[in-house]
Parts: C-alpha cells; structure tokens; sequence
C-alpha cells in the first residue's frame, strides 16, 4: 500500500493505492487520523486500491466516525471495483454516504 | 494474506472428509437406503466446498458444487443409489482429492486432471437431468421459506420475516489468524441472497485505543436461502473458533427475535433497530416482543437453564418445524457437533516435536544407564538405590513419550475396503473385508510403512487365495468370500493378520516350484509350515502363473524384506481349502529396542534381542572343526557360523574364549561367534546418517552408558551380504557350503 | 571430553558484513599446513576413542558419541591418499558442517594439530594451480599467501563429500574389502 498526501484549497487529499489489508492498516491508519487532525476536510483517493479486507474497512469506518464527531469531513472519492465491492457487500455506501460512482458501459468496456 | 497454516488444515481436513466420504460411500453400496451414510457423504462434499470457496478456490467448488447437487437429489430421495453412482461418486471424491492440492498451490490443474474433471462433471449432469424432470413435482425437501409454517404456534406471534436472519460477531483475533470475514460473507451468497447487512461497529473503540489489526465489526444479515441450516452454518466452519453464529430461522416466533436481541452484546433497543432495519422485524413486531419481555424474564428466572438453550433445540421442543429434512438438518448440525467436540479432546502437534521429545527421552535412558552404571561401580547402596528409582521414572516417561506416537490402525485398514471393493469387481469375484482390532495402536511411522506390506497381502488374497463364486458354490462354501484384517497386542509387539477364507495354498505346487528354482535340494524334510513360507523366498515368485499362488508375481519377498526392514516378521499358514493367514508381528516402535550387547576384542555391538534365539559357548575342541568346515553341531544339527571378527574386519587375535549367538534367520538359524556375552539392555537407536546410508549388515548404533557409541547388527543384511559373497565364491571354487541353503531344523 | 574451542556466533556474523569466507582455520596434517574456511567448523574436539565402522572405505575411521548424536569421523591423511593419522597429543577432531544429498550433516576430521584461525583476504588468494598440485583439483579452493608461504585452502564440501565417501562405501571400496571370513568353505581353508 502506498498513500501520498496533496493539500490544496479544499483540504487534504489522500490518494491510496494497492492493498488496504492487515498488513498496512497501522499506516494507514495514522495517515487518516493525521490528516483529520491537520484539516478538517480529507478526501480519500480510492481508485488505486486493489483489494480492501476488514482491517481496512474497519479504519476507513473509525476515520469517518473521528471526522463526524469532531465536526470534520471525510470523503472516500474514486472507488476501485475493489472497494465498490465491499461497500456494497456490506451496504456501507449509505454510512460514508459518498455517491459511488458505478462505471458506465462504456467505460467498462474500455477496460 | 498469509494463510498458510489455515490452508494446511485445510489440506488435512479435506483428507479426513474424503476418508469419510469413501468409507460412507462404501457402506452406502451394502445399504443403499441409509440415510444417514447419504447425509455423510454429503456433508463432506458441501464442507468441502465451503472451505474451498473461502479460499477462493474457484475449481474446486465448481466441482463439488456440481457434485453436491447429485448428492442433494439422492438425499431428497429423487435419484435411487445404485452401484453405478456410487461408482461414479467414488471417482468424484478421487477427483477432488487430487485436485486439491494443484488448486491450492495455485499449480493449476495438469491436461489430465482437466480431462477427468469435465469427463465426471459431465456424468454428474447427466444423473442430475434424470432427476430434473421430477423435480419439478416433488417439493424440494428444504426448508423454503414460504413452505414454513406462517401460522402462529401454540399461540404465540409468529414473525413475519421470511428470511434467515444471522447475527455474526467475530473474536478480535480472526483477522491475524489469517482470515477475513467478508470472505465469509462473499461465500454466503453462493447460497442464497444478503438481503440487507447491518454493520455492527459499537464494539470499535476510540482511535488510541483501536488495533488496526483486531476485529471490531460484527454483522447483522437478513439472509434469503433455500439452504438447510447446516449448509449455512457450515459457510463458517473454518471461522468456528472465532465465531459467535446465532441464526434465527425464516418464520421463527418473535420471542426467538427478542432472544436474539437479549443475547447479544450492545443497546437491546439499537440492536432491536438492526433488526427492524434488516427486515427481521417490523417495528411493530418488535414493540409487540419488547412488551412481552418482562413474561420472557419470568420464564427465565423459573427455568435458567433456557436462557443458553441451542436454537436447534428451542426448535425440536416448539414442535414448531415439523418438516423432516428440518429435523434432519439438526441432526446433521448435532453431528457437526460431536466431531467438534471430538476434536476438542486432541491437540494436533507437529510430528517433529514428538520426535524430539522421544530423542530427549532416549537421551534420558542413555544418561540413567549411564548412572546406573556408576552406582553400581560405586558400590554405594543408597546410590544404586537412587538410580534405580531415577531409572523406573525414566522408563516410565519414555512409555509415556513413545505413546504420543501411537495411533490406531483403524485408518490403514480402512483404505482397503476401497481396493476389495475395486479387486474384486476387476476379477469378477464376491469379497467383503472384515475389519478387526482398528483400535490397536501402534507407531505411527510403522504405521507409515506397513500400508504397502498389506496391499501386497490383500491383492495376493484377492487374487489367488479367493475362488470365483462359482468355484465356491461347488465347494459349499458361501459365494461370498472374506478378507479379514486383523490387529491385535501380543507380549510386546503387533501382531497384524491378514487371512482369507479362499481355498489355501497349494502345497505340492510350491513345493515343485521351489525345488525348480533351486530353492530347496530335497522334499523330505520339510514341514508344511516351512513349504508355505518358502513363497516368501526371494526368487520364488515369478509372473509364470502357478496355480492359485503366484500369478502376478508381486514378490512375496518384496513384502517380507519391507517387515524385516521394520523389524518384523512375517508367517503364513495354510489350509486347503479353508484359506491362508498371513501374520505379521511388528515392533511398537522403531526407537527403541532390547538390545543384546556382545564383545570381540575391544569392539561393542548390539544384536537386536528378538533375533536371539540362545547363547552357547563354544568349545576350543569345537571350534577348530567349526572354523574349517563353516558350521558346527548344535544338538545334532548343522548351525551355520560367522566369526564376527572376521567379517566386521575387527581385527586383532582371536579370544581363547568364544561364544556363540544363535539366531533366527528366516525359517533357519546361523551362529554368530563373539568373544563376549555382555547382556540384555534397552537401547536407543540412532541413525548413522546418510554417510553410512549404503551400508549393509549395519543398521544404526547406539550410545552405551559409558558414552562410548556401539553399532547395530543388521544380523539379516549381514547374514544375505555373506551368503552373496560365498555364492560367488562357489562360483569360482567349490561345491556348496552349508550356508548357502536356507538351514531347515 | 574437552571442547577445546566452540566456534560461537560471533565469528558467524562476520558473514553479514560481507566478510565471509575471509578467515581460516589453519591446521597440520604431517608437516604441511591447510586452511579451510571458518564458517564450516562448528567446534574442536580433543582426539577421543572413535568406534569403528565396519565394511567403510578406509578413510572413515569411524563414528563418535557428540552430545548424543552419533557423528562420523574421517581422517583427512587416508582421504588424501597419505598414511593413517596416528593419535598424538595434539591431535584434533575438527566437527564440520557439510551439505549433501541427504541434507547438513556434521561430520568429524582427524587433523594431527589445530594451529589458528587467520584472515586471509581475497586479493591474497591464487587460484589452485591446474596440475602439480598433490592433492585432487576439486579438494583445494585456492592457494592462500600466509607470512609468504603457500597454504593450500580446502574446498572443505568436497574434500568431506558425503556422497562421494557414501558411495565409495556401497560400490567398489567394498568389493576389495570384504573381510576375509572363514564362513565358506573357501578352498585355503
């Protein structure tokens, strides 16, 4: 798993890639609740996330509560089929409440 | 994710299963009604696939699945068991046994297996579309949804959900003990839909104090399936330990729902919601339950014990499910159960920890031999009295150790009903095998070793022991034949037999045939027993049919030398006409064995005792003759002799004193001469290691209490090495010695 | 049974510092001196009674009891085709660890004397001269320099071949071995 940070006007954007599991969920959890700390608007690139487990979700679920409660947003943008697949597994999509964009036909095509 | 050692038990588990579905298999041929011998083999199947489909194993639950669906309609009754499907059945659990593991290691299948997967895929639809047009009358026998009964029972509300409704809460542990529960959840809808999830996230705490890497979630599932409640619960099998499963089925009364809520960790009224949420209840159902709480409280207090009382069992006292395939699904849950509970009682341990355990204890024998020995050489009566207790705990550790290795032969022998099954259909013959003494316990690399022994014996009885039924019939004896495997302790060692009731061996035949084979000069003296073991001669076997005996020519010294290897021994006895027996004694252990220790010049060696008949001294008025002419007299008959000095190349001038160790070669007996007789001790085998691997008349050493390392005779090895040797020295020189004979007395 | 130098994981972890196979043990066998690399000795054992090995090819003099575990011994003087070493007071058996077939196995060498372990670096070591070497090419890894003089560097893997040794026991090393017995009546008895 790789995480790179960008700041802009908007807030913090975090763009992930690779595997969002049990091996790399202690950095990422430290990235999210240090992004929240440092800005109260943090996006989450998920488009480069190949594979997302429980270890993940579950810090993905604790830095949307953390954003919530202090009054912060969190947004997970640009899901991969990966995440979409969880998410609606799980039906968590309402929790995060993002739009989940689903790949046009055309799109998918192009794949 | 590392799964590795959950993809070993899974390995070892699918092993086990399919052991269990041929034996079911099997049984299921004698009686093709039983039920329960179905529900096994099915059981085993759909576990199979449950675990495979966890790991994602994509080809191996496209298989089973297909395999499943045949075995769901024999259970339904709709496709009869025949000999033809149990057949085919068999080939299936072959099938999946070896595609296992080129799955798993992600090898992928070779062409072969390729071929035969869709070969027997393609049989079992067929057997599938010939049940396919009654499916349409019969009513599938699971528990559907809307086949339940929607009407209240015993005057209590029903819900009117017509769903299952799971409540999963993982152990914090289960995500590093290399699983992840949304595999689970993915697997589940292999057999019916996820309706709605609620994800249960009280339990995830503030964010200092959350480990990124234990399991917080737990999940709420309104879950449609046609699928019996075994088959759900058996998507989380390999998840057991770290679950916490409540399954409310589709149509359960309220007060189950309000239960459920009770049980469960968390806010009543929040959970409650969850419910509401995933359709279990209406929000009206539920206010009607949480009314009714208090009454539910009461009842509890009365009667506690139903506060824990199983689903299964609230189930079978409500009477409220009378459909059979329900109650049979509990059954079969109840099964699961008892193996679970079975497997509780063991640890599985590396093998090798075991090993090592048994080396520390050798160890251990070693070192009180060893003060033993001092004590005695102290002369102190205290002292000796202490090593001698020290030794008794020792040797009582060690009994304890060697335990640990022990493991039932049941297994072994229970291959085998497959091979009778499939012999005997191959040569057109009517055999059972009977199977006794399973539980007899023996080392588990004897264990190992002796499978191949036995398949021997039994082809060989199958083969030529056993009569066409026709023969039979003629002979008044029941068309039906027997094989008996048969295990059982005697004084130290075990004893396995392996006879038949076919027509015995033929005497005169073999008698021909050994004389032929230059195996024996003269008929005369032999005794029926040694004429029947003379099959066991190398060289007697040939693929020349002879008669009822040899045909194949398997090597009944193949089988011999494999039991000798083990330190065994192997007889046979004959009856015309009744049958043959085959008995095999073998050591309980490899480890450890009573060890004759004996002296030339300052060498040590051990004789393994059980090969020691007796000792004699041998005379110095005896032993010039014996040296020239190779043997002496012992009570009036030829005793072969080899100076051990000689042939171990020891070297140094002979003893004025010499002893003579008789032992059993074979059917005969042969004189070792040492110098020194130094006794009987229990000795621990070590092996000499691939330096030595190519030598023969050596089999391991041991250490001696003084440390000193002393070799162990291979007194069989050596005996052959020197009979070799004295055959080619025939060849140049002499007319035969008497050694080159097997020695009959 | 002293242990006259246990060779500890200190000296191992010169292997990750890149510095492997630069130090030595020097011994004596006869009056000349060989080296073989540190990293396969596991310890140094005074001489002790060895338990002969019948039917063996000369070379292994036989087994010894090392903590329990039976290890073969081999005499280096036999293995090069020189005289049997004959116990003296300095007389070592050094335990070295070599691979085979059948996997790592320890096996014991009797060398007349343990001298010391030394480095030698790489540049300071030739190649084995191709031929008029006394001993077999495949036995030496390379002449090193030590005070000016040439000290041959054993290929320890070969020279102790577990395969080779084993398979000299099974095939013709055993046929012009076997022990003159008396069991047959051979026609000089």
């Amino acid at each position: 798993m790789e995480i790179s940070k960008r700041r802009d006007s908007d807030g913090i954007h975090l763009t992930v890639t690779g595997e969002l599991s049990i091996y790399s969920v202690h950095d990422l959890k430290q990235e999210l609740l240090g992004a929240l700390q440092e800005a109260p608007e943090v996006e989450v690139h998920l488009g480069g996330v190949t594979e997302l487990d429980t270890a993940g979700l579950q810090v993905l679920y604790l830095a949307k509560r953390e954003a919530v409660a202090h009054g912060g947003t969190l947004r997970l943008v640009e899901h991969s089929d990966a995440t979409r697949e969880v998410l609606d597994l799980l039906h968590l999509s309402p929790y995060f409440g993002d739009p989940v964009l689903i790949p046009g036909v055309a799109e998918e095509a192009a794949r | 994710m590392n799964l590795d050692p959950a993809l070993q038990t899974f390995f070892a588990e699918s092993a086990d299963l399919l052991d269990r579905m041929e034996e079911a298999l099997l049984r299921l041929e004698e009686e093709a009604g039983n039920a329960e011998l179905v529900n096994d083999v099915f059981r085993a199947a759909h576990t199979i696939k449950g675990t495979a489909g966890i790991f994602g194993f994509d080809e191996i639950v496209h298989f089973t699945h297909q395999l499943e669906s045949l075995l769901d309609r024999i259970r339904d009754g709709e496709v009869a068991v025949t000999a033809e499907r149990v057949a085919l059945l068999l080939a299936c659990g072959d099938h999946v046994r070896a595609i296992i593991e080129p799955v798993a290691n992600g090898a992928g299948l070779s062409p072969e297996l390729r071929t035969v997967g869709e070969a027997l895929y393609a049989r079992l639809g067929v057997e599938l579309g010939r049940g396919e047009a009654r499916e349409t009358v019969t009513p599938a026998a699971v528990p559907v949804a809307g086949a339940m009964p929607a009407a209240s029972v015993a005057g209590e509300a029903v819900a009117m959900a017509e769903h299952w409704h799971l409540s999963l809460r993982f152990g914090p542990e289960v995500l590093r003990n290399g699983m992840d529960p949304l595999a689970f959840l993915r697997y589940l809808t292999t057999l019916g839909d996820i309706l709605h999830v609620e994800v249960v996230a009280d339990a995830l705490p503030e964010p200092a104090r959350m480990d990124p890497e234990a399991c917080y979630f737990g999940y709420e599932v309104a879950f449609r399936s046609t699928a019996a409640k075994a088959e759900i619960e058996n998507v989380f099998e390999f998840v057991r330990d770290d679950l916490q499963l409540r399954m409310v089925p589709p149509g359960s009364k309220i007060s189950e729902y309000v239960k459920l809520i009770q049980e469960l960790p968390g806010e009543p009224m929040q959970i409650g919601e969850m419910l509401v949420r995933c359709g279990a209840l209406t929000a009206q159902e539920l206010a009607q339950g949480l009314a009714r709480q208090a009454d539910v409280d009461a009842e509890q207090q009365a009667a506690p014990e139903q506060h824990v009382r199983p689903i299964g069992e609230i189930l079978v006292k409500q009477g409220a499910v009378e459909s059979t395939v329900v109650s049979a699904a509990l059954e079969k849950q109840q099964t699961v159960r008892d193996t679970k509970a079975q497997e509780g009682r063991f640890i599985r341990v590396e093998a090798e920890k075991i090993d090592q355990l048994i080396n520390l204890v050798g160890e251990l024998v070693i070192a009180g031999a060893g003060t033993q020995l001092l004590a005695m050489q102290a002369h102190d009566a205290a002292i000796t009295e202490s090593a001698a207790n020290l030794l008794r705990l020792v040797e009582s550790v060690r009994n304890t150790a060697l335990g640990l290795r022990m493991v039932p032969i049941g297994a072994t022998f229970q291959r085998f009903q497959r091979v009778v099954r499939d012999v005997s259909r191959e040569l057109g013959k009517d055999i059972e095998l009977v199977i006794n003494g399973a539980d007899t316990e023996l080392d588990k690399s004897v264990v190992e070793k002796i499978g191949d022994p036995l398949m021997h014996l039994v082809r060989n009885a199958m083969d030529h022991g056993i009569e066409k039924p026709e023969v039979r019939v003629a002979n008044g004896k029941p068309a039906r034949a027997q094989v008996m495997l048969d295990a059982y302790h005697d004084s130290g060692s075990i004893v396995i037999e392996v006879s038949d009731d076919g027509a015995g061996l033929n005497r005169e035949r073999i008698l021909a045939r050994a004389m032929e084979r230059g195996l024996v000069a003269e008929a005369h003296a032999l005794s029926e027993k040694e004429i029947y073991n003379l099959i066991f001669a190398a060289g007697f076997s040939t693929a020349e049919a002879v008669s009822n005996l040899s045909g194949r020519g398997v090597g009944m010294d193949v089988v011999r030398r494999n039991i000798e290897a083990l330190r065994g021994t192997v007889e046979l006895k004959s009856e015309p006409g009744n049958g043959t027996l085959v008995r095999i004694r073998l050591p309980l252990t490899l480890a450890i064995i009573d060890g004759f220790l004996i002296g030339v010049g300052a060498a040590r060696y051990v004789i393994p005792v059980d090969m020691v008949v007796e000792c004699v001294e041998l005379t110095a008025e005896n032993a010039r003759s014996a040296r020239s002419r190779g043997y002496t007299d012992l009570r009036g008959t030829a005793l072969p002799c080899v100076w051990l000095r000689d042939v171990l190349d020891i070297g140094g001038a002979r003893a004025r004193r010499e002893n003579i160790v008789v032992v059993q070669f074979g059917e005969g007996k042969a004189g070792l001469v040492v110098d020194d007789l130094l006794g009987e001790s229990q000795t621990v085998i070590k092996p000499l290691g691939h330096l030595f691997g190519h030598l023969e008349g050596i089999s391991g050493s041991t250490i001696l209490g003084s440390g000193e390392v002393a070799l162990i005779v291979d007194v069989v090895a050596l005996i052959k090495r020197i009979m070799a040797r004295t055959e080619l020295e025939q060849m140049r020189y002499a007319p035969p010695p008497a050694l080159s004979q097997p020695t009959l007395n | 049974m002293k242990n006259i130098a246990k060779i500890d994981s200190e000296m191992e972890l010169d292997e990750a510092s890149g510095r492997e196979q630069e130090q030595y043990l020097t011994f004596r066998l006869g009056e000349e001196t060989f080296a073989m690399g540190i990293l396969s000795v596991k310890e140094i054992l005074e001489y002790r009674g060895v338990t002969t090995v019948p039917m063996m090819p000369e070379c292994v003099r036989g087994v010894i009891n090392l903590r329990g575990r039976v290890v073969p011994v081999i005499d280096l003087s036999l293995r090069f085709g020189r005289d049997t070493t004959l116990p003296g007071r300095r007389t070592c058996i050094v335990i070295a660890e070599i691979d085979g077939e059948g996997g790592a196995q320890d096996v014991g060498v009797i060398v007349d004397a343990v001298n010391q372990v030394i480095e030698i670096p790489r540049g300071d070591i030739e190649p084995a001269p191709s031929f008029g070497a006394k001993l077999r090419g495949d036995f030496l890894a390379g002449m090193g320099k030590l005070d000016g003089q040439f000290v041959a560097i054993l290929n320890i893997g070969n020279v102790l071949s577990v395969d080779e040794i084993s398979a000299l026991a099974g095939a013709g090393g055993l046929a012009t071995r076997l022990p003159a017995g008396e069991v047959a009546a051979s026609p000089g008895t």
